[in-house]
């Protein structure tokens, strides 16, 4: 009797871990926080050396191409359950048999296999489920937007826009280790890269770098028991830098070395400008900010608070 | 295209998988809906019987169940009245024809006032047939028709035997180990009667009607011994069970093994059961002291396990009956629990309704002109109505099954056929303009330089460096490819490293990525 509850137990509970499985599928349950407790995006990777107006639509299209990969799966995404409830019909024959007496299991191996069927077909859905676009998907797109006007006819911007995560182990820029030999990694994700020729025949670079720390995993002694625990890994912190240089057109611009509007120390939305140099005609500067997402407005406020160390040459 | 057909042709083969293996299921038979009840019609208490039989031992058109323990022989006619009811001391029991009437008699070996006995039981009528004979506890007793004629051999509880003759007078003696006879039968040699005979300290014997050993051999102590001409070429097999285990099939024409298998428990009981339903062949189950059930086949030389199943104590009665009339027997099987079930030919179990005392003997025949089932326990003997039922048709359900679970598997390729292939998360927006090729080579080159920089500043270290630069010049490889392909001409300034596929700049001499030396 204790044998057949035991076996009974485990079997129910599989029977649970299917039907949630199922559940969470139908009901597209949103992909819980990775284990640093941040949300997961959809890793995209975009190359940039084309006019404002193809890239812009390129990324409508991806975006639009994304949603309807999402809605074919999620028309269907209850059909899993119903094919597992009509497992449980059938194997519900074999109990009906059962009760009047009669041995058979067909029924509930015929169950078993629609259970399957309906699993791999979840999984099969699940794989059509993509992560939501990063918000610096559409700031990007919006930092284009802006720019837009602002480029030389017949040029095109150039850079990248790397949304593949800021963690990755690809981006672990530098390790070091603390006296208790825990390893933090630093990481430098530099996920916007823009250059483009403005109108007035300057240039502009952009360079957006998130600086994320991070504690691994380590195994640790409790001094109370004794036994030894891993502890998992931490994020420790991260920051915002952003690079920018503006080479100017000397035919129309002269660079002032100083501006109320900007200057070093000075906080411009959620940056601070750490660095800044207009030696050479070039007017090169770090903004940094200490939050861990920048919006593309606190973007663009800084490349036009820049733009005011220039001053347009008379005519 | 391969998006839209692979789905379907991995639903295909799935789909002829299953149908395949319904159809197996459904035309091996091996699918069924039976169930076998039964109903008590009589019942009269009567404890530990040793022997029974449904049998006409009264001399009418109908049978009688006799039945006999360690202290009584009784008759019950078909309605459960008692016809015969005798007691004795020590008694064993036998049926067989000793007066030549062409009717089976009881032949009764016990211990009588004036020593050890053998009465007759014909018609109901009780003759002592022999007195104060020289051998000792009774153990067993058997009647044999030798071609010279008939004998009624006796065994002891120290492994002596005597054979009589039909007036009661001994014929020859005999001793098989030194305890108690565990089996007595008999045995065809040639078409020729002969005496098979074991004793519980192993010793296999099988003797002539002149009480000579035609051979004898040595096992195991042992628990059980039958013996039956199971592929009917006049030459017998003697089965034993040991008390550890040990199973034995025996050539009576010369003792030489033809199987042996170690059952892992005692074996408890050993009987002929047809279940396959070819009669030029017997099957035969093993019931184990744990509870272990074995059916085996016998091809003439040798025995194979048909399939094993199992009780939850120890087996104490096999019986081979043909519940449902389809010409196979099944096997009855009880245990010391009280418990009765019924092993098909393919080994499914199907309880019947349990006992409150232990199963002590299992009979099928005819009473009154209806078919039973009689079951001895502990305490009763109990005459059952054994009813099957099966639901016609239940064979074929694993093709209606498997049409379902196939339906389910097209129906899953085409939904996951109609979802759009995921977008591609890598892509590059790039204008095919000379000047915008250019521009963005240019881009690459001082990107790539921007990393070095990087680098020698300590700012970006190992891994990260090369994947940045790794991904940077394969953006570079693919430039001079749209420059190619634009038909611009183009100084190329990349290869890529024949191991890893990484894009190296022309001229390096190793794999930055995977070490590979590079001859170009």
């Amino acid at each position: 009797m204790d044998a057949l509850i035991c076996v009974g137990g485990i079997l129910l509970v599989f029977v649970l871990i299917i039907f949630f499985y199922l559940l969470n599928t139908a009901r597209k349950k949103v992909a819980p926080a990775n284990t640093l407790g941040k949300k997961d995006y959809l890793p995209i990777y975009i190359s940039l050396a084309d006019k404002p107006q193809s890239i812009m639509q390129g990324m409508d299209k991806l975006k639009v191409d994304v949603i309807k990969t999402e809605q074919a799966g999620d028309k269907w995404r209850w059909v899993p359950m119903i094919i597992f409830f009509v497992g449980v019909g059938l194997m519900f024959i074999d109990l009906f048999l059962m009760a009047f007496g009669y041995i058979s299991f067909i029924f509930i191996a015929g169950g078993i296999a629609l259970w399957i069927a309906a699993i791999v077909m979840a999984r099969g859905l699940r794989k059509s489920d993509l992560y939501d676009f990063s918000p610096r998907y559409n700031g990007t797109k919006s930092i284009l937007h802006t720019l837009r006007d602002d480029l030389r006819p017949n040029t095109t911007y150039l850079g990248h826009l790397d949304l593949t995560g800021a963690l990755l182990s690809t981006k672990v820029a530098r390790t070091s280790k603390d006296t208790q030999d825990r390893t933090t990694e630093y990481f430098r994700d530099e996920w916007l890269v823009l250059k483009a020729k403005l109108y007035d025949g300057n240039i502009l670079r952009v360079s957006a770098i998130q600086k994320s720390k991070k504690r691994k995993s380590y195994w640790k002694r409790s001094r109370i028991s004794g036994k030894m625990k891993s502890k998992p890994e931490k994020f420790k912190g991260t920051e915002h830098d952003l690079k920018v240089r503006i080479i100017a057109n000397p035919e129309v611009y002269t660079i002032t070395r100083t501006s109320p509007n900007f200057k070093q120390g000075l906080n411009i939305g959620k940056f601070t400008v750490s660095q800044l140099s207009t030696e050479g005609g070039i007017i090169s500067f770090v903004a940094s900010s200490p939050f861990e997402e920048v919006e593309h407005e606190n973007i663009l406020q800084v490349i036009q608070s820049a733009y005011s160390l220039l001053q347009r040459k008379a005519a | 295209m391969s998006r839209k057909i692979i789905p379907f042709i991995v639903a295909f083969v799935l789909v002829c998988l299953v149908m395949v293996v319904s159809g197996v299921f459904a035309f091996s038979g091996a699918v069924t809906a039976e169930k076998f009840g039964g109903s008590v019609i009589w019942s009269q208490p009567y404890s530990t019987a040793e022997s029974m039989k449904v049998i006409n031992l009264m001399g009418d058109e109908q049978d009688e169940l006799f039945i006999q323990n360690t202290s009584n022989v009784t008759l019950f006619d078909g309605s459960g009245n008692t016809l015969l009811s005798q007691d004795y001391q020590y008694p064993k029991t036998t049926l067989g024809d000793v007066n030549g009437d062409n009717k089976e008699d009881i032949v009764v070996f016990y211990l009588g006032d004036l020593g050890y006995s053998v009465d007759v039981i014909s018609d109901g009528n009780i003759k002592t047939l022999a007195q104060n004979l020289s051998i000792g506890l009774p153990a067993r007793v058997i009647v044999l028709r030798f071609a010279a004629g008939p004998q009624i051999v006796l065994g002891d509880s120290s492994g002596g035997l005597l054979s009589l003759n039909l007036s009661g007078q001994p014929v020859w003696t005999y001793s098989v180990g030194s305890e108690e006879i565990r089996g007595m039968d008999d045995a065809l040699i040639g078409g020729k009667m002969h005496l098979a005979v074991a004793s519980h300290d192993g010793w296999v014997a099988v003797l002539d009607s002149e009480g000579k050993a035609v051979w004898n051999t040595n096992q195991e102590a042992l628990r059980r011994m039958r013996a039956f001409d199971l592929n009917s070429d006049g030459n017998s097999e003697i089965i034993t069970g040991g008390e550890y285990g040990a199973h034995f099939v025996y050539n009576a024409v010369d003792g030489s093994q033809m199987y042996t298998q170690g059952m892992g428990q005692a074996v408890s009981e050993v009987r002929v059961v047809e279940l396959n339903g070819e009669p030029s062949s017997r099957e035969f189950v093993v019931g184990g002291k744990d509870g272990g059930v074995w059916a085996f086949s016998f091809d003439g030389t040798t025995a194979k396990q048909m399939w094993s199943g199992s009780l939850s104590d120890k087996v104490t009665e096999i019986s081979g009956i043909d519940i449902d009339g389809d010409g196979t027997e099944e096997a009855v099987v009880g245990d010391e629990s009280g418990n009765v079930a019924v092993f098909t030919g393919n080994g499914t179990r199907n309880n019947l309704d349990s006992h409150s005392t232990g199963i002590m003997r299992i009979d099928v025949g005819k009473l009154n002109g209806e078919r039973y089932v009689v079951i001895a326990d502990g305490s009763t003997v109990d005459v059952n109505k054994i009813n099957f039922s099966s639901i016609p048709g239940f064979q074929y359900t694993p093709l209606v099954v498997g049409v379902i679970i196939s339906a389910v598997i097209l129906i899953i390729a085409a939904i996951l056929v109609s979802i759009p292939k995921k977008p591609e998360l890598k892509v590059s927006f790039q204008d095919k303009s000379k000047e915008s090729l250019a521009a963005e080579r240019r881009m690459l080159k001082e990107s790539i330089a921007d990393v070095e920089r990087l680098r020698k500043a300590g700012e970006v270290t190992g891994d990260a460096y090369l994947a940045r630069l790794k991904r940077l010049r394969g953006d570079l490889a693919d430039n001079e490819a749209a420059f190619k392909t634009a038909g611009f001409p183009i100084k190329v300034e990349t290869i890529q490293c024949p191991n890893c596929g990484g894009t190296l700049e022309l001229g390096m001499d190793k794999c930055e990525y995977c070490g590979q030396v590079l001859l170009s």
